[in-house]
């Protein structure tokens, strides 16, 4: 059964499992309503509570439009991330917690960590199987965007070779990220730090030119400034790198002798099969550690997968207390309306065509939520999207998917057949007594 | 054409034992223009109720050959759709539709062959009582002479042979009465429906074939009416 599911094409797959979940809502309301037109009532019905309706359907179209924004948002979290670690094929760092390092080379948050030496840099970088193998520097910043210190053969292959302007050519010169508010032509002296605790007036003889400028990648590198790790190194009043013979020399190959050190580097393989030998090459207990961005996400979604199901549940929970609140308040509006209601069986209309009645009222301010949910949800992720965007720099979209519209499917028919429990007790008021009140 | 009503042992049970209404026998022919009188209380609209099937009773209420209380509510539901026509003291209509969709309101509930049937008898007993010019404006803005009117073309749109009316006239002023009163009787009159009108209105009873007196549940006058 599971091995010819997964036969089934993914989208399909997706259309049956929400026609399975409306399938109930779809039986039900197939069964209450056949053979009858009951909507002139409800529209009646409807326009003389208009004020309560518009107030459910709004209570309903907030709580399911929170629910289903906040799992969108979640998961152009995780696309997001994933762009933004796309690049980003293999770190080699000083042995530490992985996700530090990720945070650090990756996503650009401020870390202290060990360094590696010019000789482990050499083994990587010497490397038959590696193309790039290119060393970080970070600790620097300029107002809001850090300071990088990198080879330009890495800042090409994180913009794809996009580059407004040019790439630098000396250790006076740096390319800026995408959102960077600096003119190509622009000047400026990197503090030492970042944030708050920066040190403004520790760099000031260093002066950089904003010559080039990288193309959006999507990532937090869009708001960093990309120097030549040479240039971190000597404005900290360390080796540049190279040799004395090599003096000036911008990039790599660097003299072992002479490197500094780096918190990390970044590897990119000639080809991707070989991360995998990369990686277990250099893991090496108390030297160095290697590890995949994307693996280490991964982990992080598994965990946060975990969460997610446990938010879906309780977002749907949320929702149907609050759907069942609303049904109580149709319940008791339907005490407004019981006469008429008596007045419909006292005519000969059958017990199932009050109850159709009832039952389509509470239903069309449902799935009036419901709709009114997707927009609001739209909404709220798009509105969450820009401000973690602007926040973290990885650029979040979060538009509705599947897994919303099956969210909201379930919700739908959860509570479509709640509302019968209304339109039932409705029904049990005796006619006449109704009629006389 | 009307249906002739027979009645035997029938009683209308209260709480506690209490018995709400006693009619040990009555009957009325067909087309018959029935007034019931008698003080608040006494059990005029349970009689009314009862005989429209709303009530669980004891004996036997026989409208033609269907004894109505041997019925299960359902089926006293689909008798009440076909034969009977029911008017209420304060007319019971959707404000928010208009007159000609309240006049044929049991259209929603019937087959889709009936409902242009339903429809089409709706809009000539509005014509027939005046509203034929206002079948389509919203029944809020109307009188309430009009709006009772609406009521009497709802209670005839299914061509029930039996029209139950409880108080008909009693929220209306002296002429819109006078005016429903004509029309009630005449369209009665013209169809050959059984008419059974309980009301505190003299000149309504005045107009009936007959009058029944209820006091203390239990049908202590019956006499013809006196113009």
């Amino acid at each position: 059964m599971s091995a010819a599911w997964d036969m089934v094409p993914v989208l399909w797959q997706d259309i049956l499992t929400t026609v399975a979940l409306l399938l109930p809502a779809l039986v039900v309301g197939g069964f209450v309503l056949r053979g009858f037109a009951p909507w002139p009532l409800v529209r009646a019905i409807l326009w003389r509570f208009r004020g309560a309706s518009a107030l459910f359907v709004l209570l309903i179209a907030i709580s399911v439009g929170m629910g289903i924004g906040l799992l969108a948002q979640e998961r152009g979290l995780r696309r997001g991330t994933a762009q933004a670690a796309d690049k980003f094929d293999l770190i080699v760092s000083a042995p530490g917690s992985e996700l530090t390092v990720m945070l650090a080379a990756v996503f650009l948050q401020p870390s202290d960590m060990p360094l590696l030496d010019g000789a482990t840099y050499d083994e990587i970088a010497g490397h038959p199987d590696v193309e790039i193998a290119a060393p970080l520097a970070f600790g620097d910043s300029f107002g809001a965007a850090s300071v990088i210190g990198t080879t330009a053969e890495f800042a090409r292959y994180l913009g794809d070779g996009r580059i407004e302007g040019r790439m630098w050519e000396t250790t006076e010169e740096a390319i800026v990220g995408a959102l960077v508010p600096l003119e190509i032509g622009g000047e400026f002296s990197p503090a030492h730090g970042h944030g708050d605790a920066a040190d403004h007036d520790a760099h000031d003889a260093a002066h950089l030119d904003v010559v080039g400028r990288l193309a959006p990648t999507g990532t937090p590198w869009d708001r960093a400034i990309l120097v030549p790790v040479e240039a971190v190194w000597e404005v900290h009043g360390l080796a540049d790198g190279h040799a004395p013979e090599r003096a000036g020399q911008i990039g790599p190959p660097f003299d072992a002798a002479y490197f500094p050190g780096t918190p990390a580097i970044v590897v990119h393989a000639s080809e991707l099969w070989s991360n995998y030998a990369l990686r277990s090459q250099f893991q090496r207990d108390r030297e160095t550690m290697a590890f995949f961005p994307g693996a280490v996400l991964a982990q992080l979604y598994r965990v946060l997968g975990d969460v997610r199901q446990i938010m879906s549940l309780m977002a749907l929970v949320t929702q149907v207390l609050v759907a069942a609140a609303v049904l109580l308040g149709l319940f008791i509006l339907s005490r407004l309306f019981q006469r008429q209601l008596a007045l419909l069986r006292a005519l000969g209309a059958p017990a199932r065509f009050v109850f159709a009645v009832v039952w389509s009222f509470g239903a069309t301010l449902l799935l009036a939520g419901a709709a009114g949910g997707v927009l609001v949800g739209a909404g709220a992720a798009e509105v969450l999207s820009r401000v973690v965007t602007a926040r973290t720099d990885i650029l979040v979209s979060a538009p509705l998917g599947w897994s919303e519209v099956q969210f909201l499917a379930g919700f739908v028919s959860v509570t479509l057949l709640l509302s019968l429990l209304p339109a039932a007790v409705v029904l049990r008021q005796p006619v006449v007594t109704a009629l006389r009140s | 054409m009307g249906l002739p009503l027979k009645i035997e042992g029938l009683v209308v049970p209260g709480g506690r034992g209490r018995v709400l209404l006693s009619v040990p026998e009555l009957s009325l022919p067909a087309g018959a223009l029935v007034g019931v009188e008698g003080p608040s209380g006494a059990g005029k609209s349970t009689l009314l109720y009862a005989l429209a099937g709303l009530l669980d009773v004891a004996g036997s209420i026989r409208w033609g050959e269907v004894d109505l209380a041997s019925l299960r509510a359902e089926g006293r539901a689909r008798f009440r759709a076909d034969s009977i026509g029911m008017i209420f003291q304060d007319y019971l209509l959707f404000e928010e539709l208009g007159a000609v969709d309240n006049a044929a309101l049991s259209a929603l509930f019937r087959g889709r062959g009936e409902r242009a049937g339903v429809r089409a008898r709706a809009r000539d007993r509005l014509d027939r009582l005046g509203l034929g010019g206002t079948a389509g404006r919203r029944v809020a803005s109307f009188s309430g002479g009009e709006r009772q009117r609406v009521a009497i073309a709802r209670a005839m749109a299914a061509e029930a042979p039996v029209l139950l009316a409880d108080e008909p006239t009693a929220s209306l002023d002296r002429a819109a009465a006078d005016r429903l009163v004509d029309d009630l009787v005449a369209l009665a009159r013209e169809t050959g429906t059984t008419l059974i009108a309980v009301s505190h209105d003299a000149r309504l009873i005045a107009r009936m074939d007959r009058v029944l007196t209820i006091t203390d549940g239990a049908v202590t006058g019956d006499r013809e009416a006196t113009a």
